[in-house]
């Protein structure tokens, strides 16, 4: 779903926002990597890049919320927190402290389909850059301490981000609706009482069934020499031993065959909100692609369809918003919209499903096919400026798709959908039986100011 | 809820470790002075000392903006960035916020807003396409307490010229239709109301008006009068006031070289008319009143929002070296004292940081998490101790040349930031600070010392003016606080809440 969680949430986000593209003579993206898999199986991704005195690593590991049994949601994303208390020659939060006071950033992140671990240096702290990601692979602290430690910082995450948020359950009641295989019908987060069951064990276990090298993509991108950097990479990670393939996860869904719909009391929000889905296909298809397109017309930006008539033309909502969510299995075409005072939760979600049945009838405009492919272009142009997310797109379309070179193709794919596409995958997907609903009303306050009585 | 185990710290694993290296700049790669001293664990953190790290500090050199200046006034600066085919555009208006009128706090805001919502040439609806379709992006706004108004327009370097039109177009013609006018205030009534729902936003906005009163760095949202009360007129008059090129920085940064570059910016703006520009008066900020403590009911919290903090510096402030290190060592990230004390030692909250800011007027130096309810008193305590311990104990050199190199160090990182770059160039600027500002910068971070820093926390961590705030359960919230003085608790939407209207749970 939208939500992934994080070691932490970053204090401020560079505003990269180094966009856009009408391509009459646009460079083509190519970035020059180089692939190896050493002997326990890691597999490696170097780009060479002098541009700027910078190294960053991105380690992805091949495991996420889906792979998580009943009764341990929000395991994933816990693990990865006990990724930073420490191995056998780093201490508690000290890989933190290390690329932080060295002039560095670091972070790391789960969802559902992959748990990934980034760090960008200087260009002159590459033996600690391997040291630290090679040191947790090979040989993670686990003790009781640090894992309640880290428990009660991910609740926290998860009452932070859900629970003390208007809409913050929405979303969760929402993907425990659109699916019925396990593997997404949960919170990344998880539940409060699956958190509080972890044990150190199920920590232990995780750790050698899922963070193998073999199981592992690691991407190293900017400044320095290939041939000494995989010398130092194969050095300090392959002597790691290779562990039996993690269990492959059934990802099959079943069709779904009607409409399913959720009303929601949330006494944090203050004005309603409709969330639409449609479960539609998993990410780097044909269908993914022209969907991407379906929802750039629909809602993507000012000029798109739901915002002029929504928000500017009838002024039902204050806002919308959504996306065709990328996943490995198979993903949704999310729709939301926050009404104005005044409007009904009907005359939003109608006005919606009319420009939903047009997507169907006509074809889209030329400038809509041309404002989706524009976009895409931008996103993957402004995903080369630094070599952390490079390094971090190449370790991820590694795991997704076994393909890293889709960072240098993917314009294509997207260049080649056809405005027949777009109306066909309307069609095949955006299905009024295809679709989940979830309505948040705010609730009336329980403790009018009053009478402030204890319940 | 567990209970916290709040074992006696692990004592400092001593090695030598390369966190520290004494920081000198200039020359390539410059090697650390003197012994390197014992790592230091803290709450939270445990060094063991161990991992290879190179006690150099990378020398980086910056690149240089060139500028350029057109006869109407309109200045330029551009950083060249040829690693991407992209650029990025930045009007910035030099009225902002606080040129609004007591009366019509809001103006500069809305004014920023609506210049995209049409022009003499093109609708609203026009504007949204012809953007979006080049995939390019066009932003406006203007912060109620700022000195600036800025227009941002980003894309790719063969769409320069397109994108050139559409933002000179929205800067120097927009025609405020009235139909536009009104669907704005309607979403913006709305919008105040949306925003009420979030505790962050309640908490900064008790915050600044405890620090500021009176002051415009008191408003966090436009007051609802002034929305009611905007018409075309007001934007009209605002616009013609302020948006003039001798009143205007236009600062780009992109693959493209300035002999490319000022041909276009003559044919986009060289014509337009410069005007005298009223001078904008910018109030100082008041003179703090005692602490206090303000507690915001919010029914169905979960956590309870702390923001602790006192008045602060300009940005000029010659403190503000010394201000930028100890924030650092307070709370600025995941390796300082907040963090490792509430989240990794105490496991309180998913994050605890500080931060201060300074304009033209002095800003705020606040430390802020979100808590469960249940260990409010204990996130309070542990609050109160760093503050304290700032004040108290000097810093100790390890802490200090570590916050050091992790400041000097990201000069490296923000190589492949060319945007910050070059805010920091309009930083420069628009303070009137030195030309070799960022290249000195490294030297004036290496320059402060543990006595400077103590010195800092004790004049600036003014706990007799301390502004408490938390947003939460007051029923569970309220005698926590109590603990630290006479607590006024107010509602979500800002009316005070008679102390015996609430029920201890």
């Amino acid at each position: 779903m939208r939500r992934v969680s994080k070691l932490f949430a970053p204090l401020f986000i560079f505003a990269l926002t180094i966009l856009s593209t009408q391509a009459q003579t646009a460079r083509k993206v190519n970035v020059d990597y180089k692939e190896t898999t050493l002997k326990n199986g890691l597999r490696v991704i170097t780009v060479e890049d002098h541009s700027a005195p910078v190294i960053a690593i991105s380690v992805n590991y091949n495991v996420g919320s889906r792979d998580e049994r009943k009764g341990r949601t929000g395991f994933a994303h816990l693990f990865e927190h006990m990724m930073f208390q420490g191995s056998e020659n780093i201490g508690k939060s000290e890989q933190m402290v290390l690329v932080l006071n060295n002039g560095g950033t670091m972070n790391g992140t789960t969802n559902e389909d992959r748990t990934v671990y980034f760090e960008a240096l200087p260009s002159n702290q590459l033996d600690l850059l391997l040291f630290l990601e090679a040191d947790r692979m090979r040989s993670l602290a686990i003790t009781k301490e640090n894992l309640d430690n880290q428990r009660n910082a991910v609740q926290e995450e998860r009452r932070r981000g859900l629970d003390n948020q208007p809409y913050g359950k929405s979303g969760e009641i929402q993907q425990e609706l659109i699916y019925d295989n396990f593997a997404y019908k949960h919170s990344v987060i998880g539940s409060m009482e699956d958190l509080n069951a972890a044990s150190v064990e199920d920590v232990a276990e995780f750790f050698k069934t899922y963070y193998a090298p073999n199981n592992a993509v690691l991407a190293l991108v900017g400044d320095f020499d290939t041939k000494e950097a995989l010398a130092k990479i194969a050095k300090s990670f392959e002597s790691i031993p290779r562990q039996p393939d993690p269990p492959k996860v059934d990802m099959t869904e079943p069709d779904q065959t009607k409409e399913r719909r959720a009303t929601v009391d949330d006494m944090l929000a203050r004005a309603p909100r409709v969330d639409l889905a449609y479960k539609a296909v998993a990410g780097n298809t044909p269908d993914f692609y022209a969907l991407q397109v379906l929802s750039a017309t629909l809602q993507g930006g000012q000029s798109s369809r739901l915002y002029q008539k929504l928000v500017k033309e009838k002024e039902v909502a204050t806002n919308i918003g959504g996306f065709m969510d990328e996943k490995r299995g198979l993903g949704a075409l999310y729709v939301s919209a926050t009404l104005r005072p005044g409007a009904t939760t009907d005359d939003v979600e109608n006005v919606i499903y009319e420009e939903i049945e047009r997507l169907k009838k006509e074809p889209i405009a030329d400038w809509e096919l041309q404002k989706a492919k524009n976009n895409t272009r931008r996103g993957i142009i402004n995903g080369l400026q630094s070599s952390l997310s490079r390094a971090i797109t190449l370790s991820q379309y590694a795991v997704y798709y076994n393909d890293p070179g889709l960072l240098n193709t993917r314009l294509d794919k997207v260049s080649a959908v056809t405005k027949e596409d777009v109306q066909r995958v309307a069609n095949k997907y955006l299905r009024d039986t295809n679709r989940t609903v979830v309505i948040t009303m705010p609730k009336a306050k329980a403790r009018p100011t009053a009478s402030a009585s204890g319940q | 809820m567990k209970a916290l185990t709040m074992k006696k710290k692990k004592m400092a694993l001593a090695a030598n470790v390369a966190l520290i290296a004494s920081i000198a700049f200039g020359g390539s790669p410059v090697q650390a002075q003197g012994g390197a001293t014992q790592a230091q664990s803290s709450k939270g953190a445990v060094i063991k000392g161990k991992a290879p790290v190179n006690k150099n500090v990378l020398k980086v050199k910056l690149p240089k903006a060139k500028e350029a200046k057109l006869p109407n006034g309109l200045s330029v600066i551009l950083l060249e960035n040829p690693k991407v085919p992209t650029f990025t555009a930045q009007m910035v208006i030099l009225s902002g916020g606080l040129t609004d009128k007591p009366d019509f706090r809001g103006l500069a805001s809305f004014t920023a807003s609506l210049i995209r919502e049409g022009t003499t040439k093109r609708s609203s609806k026009d504007i949204a396409e012809q953007i979006d379709s080049m995939g390019a992006t066009l932003t406006s706004g203007s912060g109620l307490s700022n000195t600036t108004s800025t227009v941002t327009a980003s894309g790719l370097v063969e769409n320069l010229d397109q994108t050139f039109d559409i933002m000179a177009d929205v800067i120097r013609n927009p025609n405020f239709p009235a139909a536009e006018v009104e669907k704005f205030k309607t979403r913006a009534l709305a919008q105040l109301q949306v925003q009420r729902s979030s505790p962050q936003f309640l908490a900064q906005e008790q915050f600044s008006r405890a620090i500021y009163g009176d002051h415009p760095g008191a408003l966090v949202a436009p007051p609802a009068e002034s929305i009611k009360k905007l018409t075309s007129k007001d934007l009209a008059d605002f616009h013609s006031a302020n948006y003039r090129p001798n009143n205007a920085i236009l600062a780009i940064v992109g693959d493209v070289t300035l002999k490319e570059l000022m041909p276009k910016i003559e044919k986009a703006f060289g014509d337009w008319q410069k005007a005298d520009v009223p001078e904008t008066t910018i109030p100082a900020a008041p003179a703090q009143a005692g602490s206090r403590i303000l507690l915001i009911d919010r029914p169905g919290s979960v956590q309870t929002v702390l923001q602790l903090g006192t008045l602060g510096i300009e940005r000029t402030s010659p403190d503000y070296f010394s201000l930028l290190l100890a924030d650092k060592i307070l709370g600025g990230g995941p390796a300082a004292r907040l963090f490792l004390n509430l989240r990794e030692d105490k496991g309180y909250t998913y994050g605890a940081y500080s931060n201060f800011g300074g304009t033209k007027f002095r800003g705020t130096w606040v430390s802020s998490s979100e808590v469960r309810t249940d260990v409010t008193e204990g996130a309070m305590k542990e609050f109160m101790f760093e503050l304290k311990r700032l004040r108290d104990e000097t810093v100790s050199a390890e802490e200090l040349e570590s916050a050091k190199r992790a400041i000097i160090g990201s000069f490296a990182l923000s190589l492949e930031q060319p945007q910050s770059l070059l805010q920091n160039v309009v930083t420069q600027k628009l303070y009137d600070l030195p030309a070799d500002y960022w290249d000195t910068y490294p030297q004036k971070v290496a320059a402060v010392t543990s006595n400077d820093i103590k010195s800092i926390a004790q004049r600036y961590i003014d706990l007799d003016h301390l502004q408490v705030v938390a947003v939460g359960d007051a029923s569970k919230a309220r005698d926590v606080l109590t603990k630290y003085g006479k607590v006024e608790v107010y509602d979500a939407d800002g009316k005070p809440i008679p102390p015996g209207d609430i029920k201890n749970k």
